[in-house]
């Protein structure tokens, strides 16, 4: 079968530096190009297609690309990771609206919080295997909105109102309604984003993710400190997770514990598994799929999540490993009775 | 706050026990897929969402009750609850064994990696709950009443609730069947085979897609009897319940350990009652945070759930 | 049977809305009928699919109804078009499809946002581009609140009377001809259930025990002994029918002989389809609202042959909201602005009877609480709460 990735895989290593470059320029030109598209086919009935593209489409693709550290690079399944874009998206809110502390400077705490979440989660949590991870991260992130929604300090279930925008940058007015600005500020974190990870897994923890998701006790016996380097991922994707939170709240500045449920972490778990676990342009392609396609078929009104359940299980049933799965000599074996 | 306590100890035993017994019928159908196949079912939930529905449109529809109709006595009642609990079987038992053809078989099959079968099944969740949803104009379906919930006594202090007592007696009758059949019949056996070493009973003769399919009735029937119990408890369902009483169940089944059946019945029950004497003690809003909290400790000091996987166990 | 197939012609009808809305254009409710006519647009916003879609379709019915009596006393002057806001009562929804509004110049005035919710998280884009607001339902305390923020301020109306009206009133009426009442208060954890138990205890009630659910709540043995063991008399329930119905059934069926009251979220004729009548009688409710048919029969009667279905809940408030926009629209209104400042001096007449304007923050000046009972499985008009 054809297979899109290899494919690609294959003209990128076969092309000198020059070529890549250009590649890689209008990959991100066409990207950048995607919010001056609204007239055409593209445009979503109803839902702004502006706001769209930058939520859920751009959040969505952080946040998936951040869940493929967790699951699709060390194989650790997370069904809580919403619970990190929450803890961001509450400290944006929280120290938005109570410090005169702005959104840039709000972003590296968010991220910190969010780590740290991930290291108190993640030390007892990853003594876990398979299915008894999912259902504790599952319950952490439950943790974390139901808290929110008990705190009446924290806004209880009213949440939190009245988040400010981002600052001025460069004459640049962030204005709620000025989604291409938005879009671009986003696009350009993923791509340090997509950047961070690239570095990573071509180095030792890139090794050390892929060994474990292989093979954990292989990879343990072989002499891979597998408990710190899976911590280490957790904390990686949480902080991405994070930094999709403080940057969500300072769009929509209005945030409750409604729009952190569990169907969001479920939501990005499919983004990553329907685009290409393990593969960073797979997951991207993936979240942009899913984060588009409900607004854009709105015209089919009341059946749209009907259909797009149905989208799931088909292309699921025709492409298990995604559009674009990771490399073929990447796979581990098909997973049976692990534990 | 303690005396209270004392005094309302017994009945919320009694109404603990009957929820956690829900649960139990519930984790049935997570653990007799995970146990054989390793793979969390996700669409169970959506299989006893249609088992309630089931119920009541038996109720409704069949023997016509409505909101006002006086509820049935003796043998015309027996026979109502009989037809209601055997229709919500098999409409779950049907839909589990449809679920596992269109969602998971291909993809078994193919043996493909261990979360396209978890994202195929949340699709398949979506399709179910949202066609349910169209169907029933996204509104709460309430269910006539058909047995008079009249007290049969008390003990220690608890009221005795008619309901509640069928539930838990029904409830213990389904689970031992289950053991028993697990134990026993052919069928039972090569699912123990399966799930002890899959390749091992393909060589022994064993028929794979069989066996798989059975398991997805014999969960499907467990879960649908959950659904019957659940519309005799509480007498009303939408297309959204089973979402958060899946996730329920699937803890109840994970901290028994999952794939075994003893502990998804010790799971169930510990967290109807957890659940229960949480909402009394903390406050109900802080019942989910408490559930996940004694599970994490349990897990923390036993990793496999308290009495560990596999579905063979069901002895020990 | 004949409201399903009603059903089913308004998804048809929400359908054409959506494609004729893609193309970028209005839908016309009623089609012109005359050349020369001046047509003007206004705006429903509320949940249109979705698991809230019933609230808006009722409340859509309402603003059609007075748009279609308003076009044809008009015949020939102005023709009214209804463009059809789907928000599914989510903020997060909300928040996609309020731009697409506010910058559509020909909208002159929203009814709605139909939940409080979604109602803040559209509210940045309509008032960067001044879009006047009447809600026919958003009832939270806070988007008027000028202590919190002037959220709303200045293109937020609402017709209702706030929570902080029908807290105290909820309470008065649950305790009313009860000697020594022992009040239970149980919210649903929404900011709507949770806001009218913290007006109650600041109109003075006292309580002698509360508890706080998840929504989607089946189970309430808890809550149940905590009633008992409070030895309670009175239990009130802030949150919606669907689970005030669970509630009231396992409360009788433990054996409590008490009061059983509800807000206006209990207040729908949903409640009667998910208990028996034996059960429900005496329950208490309050609401801003008055059906159709407690003003007049013949306004209902009409409704119903206008509409093809009977009157849901607001009604009255989305007919109201809608004659504010139409009354300003008649006048030759044909800017935002000169909206908002014809919405802002409105003074008139609620259908209802009373007086209707607005105070300096949205809010109605004057509203009043109504009383309700269900009695022999209907519920029946009991009067202002006083």
């Amino acid at each position: 079968m054809f297979n899109l990735r290899d494919w690609g895989a294959g003209v990128w290593e076969r092309s000198g530096r020059p070529v890549r470059v250009l590649i890689a320029l209008g990959a991100i030109a066409a990207a950048a190009s995607l919010p001056l598209l609204g007239g055409t086919f593209l445009n979503t009935p109803i839902a702004d297609y502006g706001s769209v593209l930058v939520f859920p489409v751009a959040i969505f693709v952080i946040m998936a690309l951040g869940l493929n550290i967790v699951i699709g690079k060390s194989g650790l399944l997370d069904l809580g990771y919403v619970a990190f874009f929450a803890i961001g998206a509450y400290t944006m809110g929280i120290l938005g609206t109570k410090t005169g502390l702005n959104s840039w400077e709000i972003l590296p705490i968010g991220i910190a919080m969010a780590m740290f979440a991930g290291l108190i989660l993640g030390v007892p949590a990853l003594r876990l295997r398979g299915d008894y991870l999912a259902i504790i991260t599952l319950g952490f992130g439950e943790i974390v909105r139901i808290t929110a929604l008990n705190l009446n300090s924290i806004g209880g279930a009213n949440g939190i109102v009245g988040i400010p925008t981002p600052p001025t940058i460069f004459g640049l007015e962030y204005t709620f309604d000025n989604h291409r600005l938005y879009f671009w500020t986003f696009l350009i974190i993923i791509l340090l984003t997509i950047w961070m990870i690239r570095r990573l897994s071509v180095r030792r923890a890139g090794r050390a993710w892929e060994s474990i998701r292989q093979d954990e006790d292989a990879a343990e016996l072989m002499g891979v400190p597998t408990f710190r380097y899976k911590i280490w991922a957790f904390v990686l994707g949480a902080s991405v997770g994070g930094a999709a939170g403080v940057l969500y709240a300072s769009k929509t500045l209005f945030i409750s514990p409604d729009n952190f449920t569990l169907q969001v972490s479920i939501l990005i778990l499919a983004c990553v598994v329907f685009g290409g676990m393990g593969n960073i342009w797979g997951v991207v392609l993936g979240a942009i799929i899913l984060g588009y396609l409900p607004d854009r078929i709105r015209f089919i009104s009341d059946a749209r999540l009907l259909v797009f359940g149905a989208v799931l299980v088909l292309m699921m049933n025709l492409r298990p490993d995604g559009l674009l799965p990771r490399k073929k000599r990447e796979k581990a074996l098909p997973e049976k009775g692990q534990s | 706050m303690l005396s209270n306590f004392q005094d309302q100890f017994a009945s919320l035993t009694v109404g603990g026990l009957s929820l956690g017994f829900i649960y139990v019928l519930i984790a049935l159908g997570y653990t007799m897929v995970y146990g054989v196949l390793r793979m969390i079912n996700f669409a169970n939930s959506e299989v006893f969402m249609y088992g309630t529905f089931a119920t009541i449109i038996v109720i409704r529809d069949l023997f016509g009750f409505t909101q006002q109709s006086e509820p049935a006595t003796g043998f015309r009642l027996v026979y109502i609850l009989f037809l209601c609990l055997i229709a919500s079987m098999l409409m779950s038992g049907i839909l589990s064994i449809f679920l596992e053809l269109v969602a998971y078989r291909r993809l078994r099959n193919r043996g493909s990696n261990k979360l396209a079968p978890l994202i195929s099944a949340i699709g398949m969740s979506i399709v179910l709950a949202e066609f349910m949803r169209i169907l029933t104009d996204s509104r709460y379906v309430g269910s006539p009443r058909v047995m008079e919930k009249k007290s049969l006594g008390t003990f220690f202090g608890a009221e005795l609730r008619l309901d509640n007592v069928i539930i838990i007696v029904a409830g213990l009758i389904l689970f031992v069947s289950l053991s028993q059949f697990v134990q026993r019949t052919r069928l039972g056996k090569a699912i123990r085979a399966v799930s002890m070493n899959e390749d091992a009973a393909k060589l022994m003769g064993v028929n794979l897609n069989f066996v798989v399919s059975g398991t997805f009735l014999v969960g499907g029937l467990m879960t649908g009897a959950a659904g019957f119990f659940y519309v005799l408890k509480y007498e009303n369902t939408s297309f959204n319940i089973g979402f958060e009483l899946g996730i329920a169940a699937f803890t109840a089944a994970i901290l028994g350990g999952i794939g075994n059946i003893k502990g998804a019945f010790y799971g169930g029950i510990a967290l109807g009652l957890l659940e229960t004497y949480a909402s009394f003690f903390l406050g109900t809003q802080w019942k989910a945070v408490t559930v996940f909290i004694v599970l994490v400790f349990v897990l923390y000091f036993r990793p496999n759930g308290v009495f560990g996987e596999a579905i063979t166990q069901t002895r020990a | 049977m004949n409201e399903r197939q009603y059903m089913k012609k308004q998804r048809l009808i929400s359908v054409a809305a959506v494609i004729a809305l893609a193309a970028g254009s209005a839908v016309a409710v009623a089609p012109a009928s005359n050349a020369a006519a001046k047509t003007v647009t206004i705006a429903y916003q509320g949940p249109l699919t979705g698991e809230e879609a019933q609230v808006g379709i009722d409340e859509l019915n309402g603003v059609k109804y007075a748009v279609k009596l308003f076009n044809a006393k008009n015949k020939g002057k102005f023709n009214v078009r209804i463009v059809e806001i789907d928000d599914q009562g989510s903020g997060t929804e909300a928040a996609k499809v309020a731009p697409g509004a506010a910058s559509n110049k020909k909208i002159l005035g929203i009814v709605g946002p139909a939940y409080s919710g979604a109602t803040i998280a559209s509210l940045p884009f309509y008032k960067q581009t001044n879009l006047p607001l009447i809600s026919p339902s958003a009832t939270r305390v806070s988007i008027t609140d000028p202590a919190q923020g002037l959220i709303g301020f200045p293109v937020f109306h609402r017709i209702p009377v706030t929570d902080r009206v029908q807290g105290p009133a909820l309470y008065k009426l649950a305790t009313r001809g009860v000697s020594s009442p022992k009040v239970f208060v149980i919210d649903d954890q929404s900011p709507y259930g949770v806001g009218l138990v913290e007006y109650m205890k600041l109109g003075g009630a006292t309580l002698a025990g509360q508890d706080s659910v998840p929504d989607k709540t089946t189970d309430w043995s808890a809550t149940i002994s905590k009633v008992k063991s409070a030895s309670a008399n009175v239990v009130i329930f802030t949150g919606y029918y669907a689970q005030a119905a669970t509630l009231f059934r396992q409360l009788r069926d433990s054996g409590y002989t008490g009061v059983l009251a509800g807000g206006d979220g209990v207040l729908s004729p949903g409640i009667l389809t998910l208990a028996s009548a034996s059960i429900l009688e005496g329950v208490r409710l309050t609401g801003g609202t008055v059906p159709l048919a407690e003003i007049s029969a013949k306004l209902e009667a009409d409704f119903k042959a206008k509409m093809g279905v009977s009157s849901g809940t607001y009604a009255a408030e989305s007919i109201d909201a809608a004659n504010i926009f139409l009354s300003c629209i008649s006048k030759g209104v044909n800017t935002r602005a000169a909206m908002l400042k014809c919405v802002k001096a409105y003074k008139g007449k609620s259908i209802t009877g009373s007086a209707l304007s607005f105070d300096k923050y949205g809010d109605t000046a004057g509203g009043v609480m109504n009383g309700f009972e269900i009695k022999g499985g209907a519920i029946k008009y009991t009067g202002a709460v006083k």
